[in-house]
This record gives structure tokens, sequence and C-alpha cells, in this order.
């Protein structure tokens, strides 16, 4: 019996001691892959003379909000944030209620013609879209549509993967719950609107955070579009201020515009993190 | 006779053949109503550039004035699949051909085990075996040369992105995953951490790592210093160029490939774990017996997923070494945004999408299997 009890001590220490150096040797790492970011946190935040001496502090150096505000108060970098709101608010939500309303039809009401469509719009989950940014521009350029908000927001609309989700969700939905708003006389419209989409919300969140992100972050069609400064969004703004830097002069300032430029995108996720997730893992046929 | 018409009024209850199609008629309606909206969208912005493509692969189309084209056939493909002096060669990259060709045991493999239809292993292998065996022995012999070198030059770029980064993102994705998969609240922190990365776009990442890299001002320089070597520069120099972009992507979207992995690493029976440490299995064999099995789909549908991926790498070095130096790390989208737009070719720039578009969607459809079928 105690001979058991020798034997059980060590082999129930070590595993927790082996697990502590484990977990302090991945958190060391972590900071390691943390500290670019904090860096140009730091860089946004000091002031431009201290930068002049030296770049390589973690921390700011002489911590200033100059370089911020100064950001916030001139140039275009406001306007491109807004760009960039007004295209990604507008992209999310309209991707949200068409594939809503798509999701819902392809997986409730049997409509003729349904077999050949959902099949359709599956095989565009296929495509890659970078691969077909030259036809898409002539397009715009033909009806004179470039430098518009509908260019920079439509072609990103038209990705399926949103009414993939939507469908594959609704269908999961119990047909009793929809069944008894049918019954108490109630539209497809009406139980759509009442019913189905507050019964969605999870998957809702998860693709509009996903959405966002991806259309926040889009880099080469609103490169190709939107060629006049006014109109460029905040990701490809930052990319044409990044041409020629040689010198420290303007570190201060492009690390503020830096900051700027992912400031909501961090919130966001640390906010939806969870929902963030979940969208990647049902977005790429994880589950 | 009242009592007759309550009873015909309730009728309609009962379904007849002229009730039923309007019913069917009504649903037709809803349903194309509902789905009306998005249809319209992904039609005219989704499935109708693709055929464009196709179509304006065979126009000059100058980018100055878009409504005057030419027809002219095959020359734009002609343009980047041929050269003068051009010759069939059995040594023509050779290395790569038998590499390319032993992809055939996979295929034979998928074959056996029932995962891929003999349909498919035939149209697959018969792909193989022409590409490799036969089209790839093709190069502009004495004296030639190809008629767009640098269409060459980007694609085999891209290709070289996509093999060193496939494995290394995906690699440590599974690392990561291994490492952070335990419960608990620090692990949690720990997750959120090497995630965070993934939600910046791409000239902040670029803003970021061309700093970070740079000799003077980068951290990563002064930590060489520190260490007593020499800085050096990466984003110039063409052997380092390449792989220094390997790694800034590496950290900006290595959370991806975790999250997918540590999905599936909670899909593994747990019980199998129980029993291999019940019988003493030490971490390799775990490893080996149970977690790379049980992530066999998983890794399946993370490597495909990471090689679309790759494929269209653009931002990162168009903004940070514009293709440079000397080449180095041009690739193929930039190749064909630089037609387009500098070099004001629409139509060439056109058919080089459909060929980009047609080496992807090979991968694309390996995705959309894997990701659909069970185990």
């Amino acid at each position: 019996m105690s001979q058991t009890a020798v034997k059980a001590t060590p082999r129930l220490l070590k595993p927790k001691v082996k697990q502590t150096l484990f977990l302090s040797l991945l958190s060391v790492f972590a900071a390691i892959w943390i500290l670019p970011l904090i860096w140009m946190f730091s860089l946004a935040f000091s002031s431009n003379e201290a930068l002049q001496i030296s770049t390589n502090s973690l921390t700011p150096v002489d911590p200033t909000a100059e370089n911020l505000i100064a950001v916030i108060q001139g140039g275009m970098t406001p306007r491109w944030m807004l760009n960039s709101v007004i295209v990604t608010g507008f992209t999310t939500l309209s991707t949200l209620i068409l594939s809503a309303m798509a999701g819902y039809a392809f997986a409730r009401i049997p409509f003729r013609g349904k077999k050949i469509v959902y099949p359709l719009v599956l095989a565009g989950l296929m495509v890659p879209r970078e691969a077909m940014f030259i036809p898409l521009f002539l397009m715009f350029a033909e009806a004179d549509y470039h430098n518009t908000y509908e260019a920079l927001m439509l072609p990103r609309i038209a990705a399926p993967l949103g009414v993939f989700i939507m469908t594959q969700f609704m269908a999961a939905i119990p047909m009793e719950i929809e069944e008894a708003s049918r019954v108490d006389g109630a539209s497809r419209w009406r139980t759509f609107w009442s019913v189905m989409v507050p019964m969605s919300v999870p998957a809702m969140t998860a693709l509009g955070i996903f959405t966002y992100i991806l259309t926040w972050n889009d880099f080469l069609w609103p490169l190709v579009s939107a060629t006049q400064r006014e109109m460029f969004t905040i990701t490809t703004g930052l990319a044409s201020l990044q041409g020629n830097f040689a010198q420290a002069t303007e570190l201060g300032s492009l690390m503020a515009r830096g900051v700027i430029a992912s400031l909501p995108l961090l919130i966001l996720f640390f906010i939806f993190q969870k929902q963030l997730v979940r969208g990647i893992s049902i977005g790429s046929g994880g589950k | 006779m009242s009592q007759k018409t309550i009873f015909s009024e309730r009728r309609p209850e009962v379904p007849t053949a002229g009730n039923r199609l309007v019913k069917s008629v009504k649903k037709d309606f809803a349903g194309w109503g509902f789905i009306g909206p998005f249809m319209l969208i992904y039609l005219v912005f989704l499935v109708w550039p693709i055929l464009q493509a196709i179509g304006l692969g065979f126009f000059k189309i100058d980018l100055l004035v878009i409504t005057d084209r030419t027809f002219i056939g095959l020359q734009n493909y002609f343009r980047m699949f041929w050269g003068e002096n051009m010759e069939w060669t059995l040594g023509n990259m050779w290395e790569w051909r038998i590499a390319g060709l032993l992809l055939l045991i996979p295929v034979f493999r998928g074959w056996r085990s029932k995962t891929l239809s003999t349909l498919e292993s035939v149209v697959y292998s018969a792909s193989l075996v022409v590409i490799f065996a036969g089209v790839m022995g093709l190069a502009p012999g004495d004296g030639g040369r190809w008629n767009d070198s640098l269409f060459w030059l980007s694609f085999g770029n891209t290709v070289l992105f996509v093999l060193l980064s496939t494995p290394v993102i995906v690699g440590v994705g599974l690392l990561l995953a291994m490492a952070l998969n335990r419960p608990g609240r620090w692990t949690g922190v720990l997750r959120t951490v090497f995630f965070a990365p993934y939600v910046l776009s791409v000239s902040v990442l670029t803003l970021i790592w061309a700093f970070l890299l740079n000799p003077q001002l980068g951290l990563i320089g002064t930590f060489l210093e520190f260490i007593g070597l020499e800085p050096i520069s990466f984003l110039t120099s063409p052997t380092l160029a390449m792989p220094a972009i390997v790694i800034a992507t590496l950290w900006w979207t290595v959370g991806f490939n975790v999250v997918l992995y540590l999905a599936g690493l909670q899909d593994i029976d747990k019980s199998l774990y129980e029993a291999a440490e019940i019988d003493g299995a030490s971490f390799w064999q775990r490893f080996r017996d149970v977690t790379w099995p049980g992530l066999r789909r998983t890794t399946l549908l993370v490597m495909v997923l990471q090689i679309i991926a790759s494929f269209q790498i653009f931002g990162q070095v168009f903004i940070m070494t514009r293709g440079g130096p000397n080449g180095a790390t041009r690739v193929s989208i930039q190749h064909i945004y630089e037609s387009a737009f500098r070099d004001f070719n629409l139509g060439y720039a056109s058919a080089m999408s459909v060929f980009l578009f047609l080496v992807m969607i090979v991968f694309s459809v390996l995705q959309f299997r894997f990701s659909r079928d069970e185990t």
C-alpha cells in the first residue's frame, strides 16, 4: 500500500510541473508573437524627435498623442476611415439580409428550379475572386462606375459564402417553430422576419463579423476600382503612403495611421472573438 | 342549401389538383422572390465576369480606349505559353517534373481507398501525365526566349511562395493548435494573442513588417546586432526576400489554421487518448497513432485552403518589395495587375487571369470535396 502511494506521488506532481513549464514556454513565445503589434503602438505614441534617435523601444519614448491627434485632424486619413466604415457597413448589412433571405428560401421553400440554382450558387464558392478582377474592372469601367461606393461594395456582396452558411443554419431550425407561425396566419415574409431571423442570430453574428473583417481588409479590388485619393479605403490609403520610407521622420505618424486603421478591427475582435472563430470554422467547411 | 355553401367554402382544405397548382405556384413565387435579390447580384458580379474573362482573353483591349476591341484569336495565349526556338526536351526542369509525376501515387491511393472515383482518378492521372511528362518539356532552346518571360518568372515565384508557405503555415498552425488545445483561462488568452494578427489588414501588416525587417530601424536588425551579427537587409536580398515574406505571412495568417486545427482536435475521441495512456504510449506514439490520423480530414482542408490563399498572394509583395529585388518576389497577380494598369493591355491580363483561375480551381474543387466528405 505504501509502495503505491510512493509511486503515485511523483506521477501526480510531475504532470503539473511539466504543465507549468510548458505554459511558461508557450507564454514566452506568445510574448514574442505579439511584439510587432506592441512595437507599432509604442512608436505611434512616441514623439517624432525621440524616434529620430531610436526606434527600438517597446514602450513609448517621450509619450505623446500628438501623432495620433495630427492624423485624426488633418490629411486624408479621416476621409479614408469614413469610406471604409461606409463600404464595410453597407456590405456587411446587405450580405446579411440577402444571404438570410436566400438561405431561407433554399432551406425551407420547395420551389421549382431550386435543384438547379442551389448547386450553381455552391459552385460559386470555388471561384477564386482574386483571379477575376480584370473582367470586373472592365464591367465597371464600361458603366463609368469606378470611384463609387457601389463599385467597392457590389462584388463583395455577390460572394455566395453567406448563402451557404445561412442555408445550412436555417435548415437545422426545427420545422415546428416555423409552422406554428404559419398556422397563426403570418405570411412567409413575416415568418421570415419575426421567426427565422431572430432564430438565426448566432449564425448571422458569425457571418457578419467575418464579412466585416474581410471587407475592411479588401485590398486588390479597392486598389483597382477606387483610384482617386478621396475614394481610397483606409487599407489602400495606408498602402499608398508606404512607398518610400528610408528615414524615420514619418515613422510615428505612419504608425499612428496603422493604429487607427487597426483599432476598429482589434476592438471588434476582442468583443466577438468567439463568433469570428465560429464563422471561420463554418465558412471554410470545417463544420 | 346554406349548409352546402358552408361546406363548399371549407372545401379548399381538401387538396385538389387545381388547388395544389395554386399552392405550388405560390411557393415558386415566394422562393424566387426570396432568392431574387441575391441571385441578381450573384449573376451580374460573379458569374458574368467569369464568362467575360474567357471571352476577353481573345481580344486586344487598350486600357485607354476600353470600347475599342480587336479580336486576335489565341494571340494572348500564344504570348503567354510560347516563345522563340521552342524545343521539347526530356531533361527540361526534370526535377520538378518527376516531383509532379510522384503525385500519381496519392491519386492511386485515393482510388484504391475509394476516396476518388475511377473517373476522377483517370482524369487526374491523365492530366498529371500530360502536364508533367508532356507539356513541361517545352522550353526555348538555344538562342530562344519566352515571349513573356516575366509571366513565367512571376508564376514560378508564386509557385515558390506556395511551396514555401504551405508547409510552414500549416505545420506551425498544427503545432500551435496542439499546444493550445487545453482548457484554462490562460490558454484562452494565448489563443487570442496568436489569432490577433489575422484581423489586421494587409497594409498594416506591411507597415509593421517592412520596418521590422529594416536593417537600420527594425527590431530584427537590432536583435541581430545585439547577438553580434551584422544586420541583414532582408527585403533587398534576392534570396532572403521571399522567405521574409513567408515569415510575415505566417505571423499574419497562422491564426486561421490554428482555429481549424483546434476544431479538428476537439472532434477526436478522448477515449482514444485514454486508451493510449493506459498502453503507456509516448507523446510521439500518441501523435502518430491518434492525433495525426484523427486530423486527416482537417489537414487536407487546411492544406488546400492554404494553397488557394497562397496562390492569391499580392498585397504583401506589392507593398513591401514591388516584386523586387530584380523580380525575385514578383508574383502572378502583380504581373496581371501591371499588364493591365501599367502596360494598358487588358486582353492579355484577362487571358492570364483565366490561366490563374484554372490553376486555382483545381485546388478549389479539392477543397469542395474534402469539406463535404465525411471522415
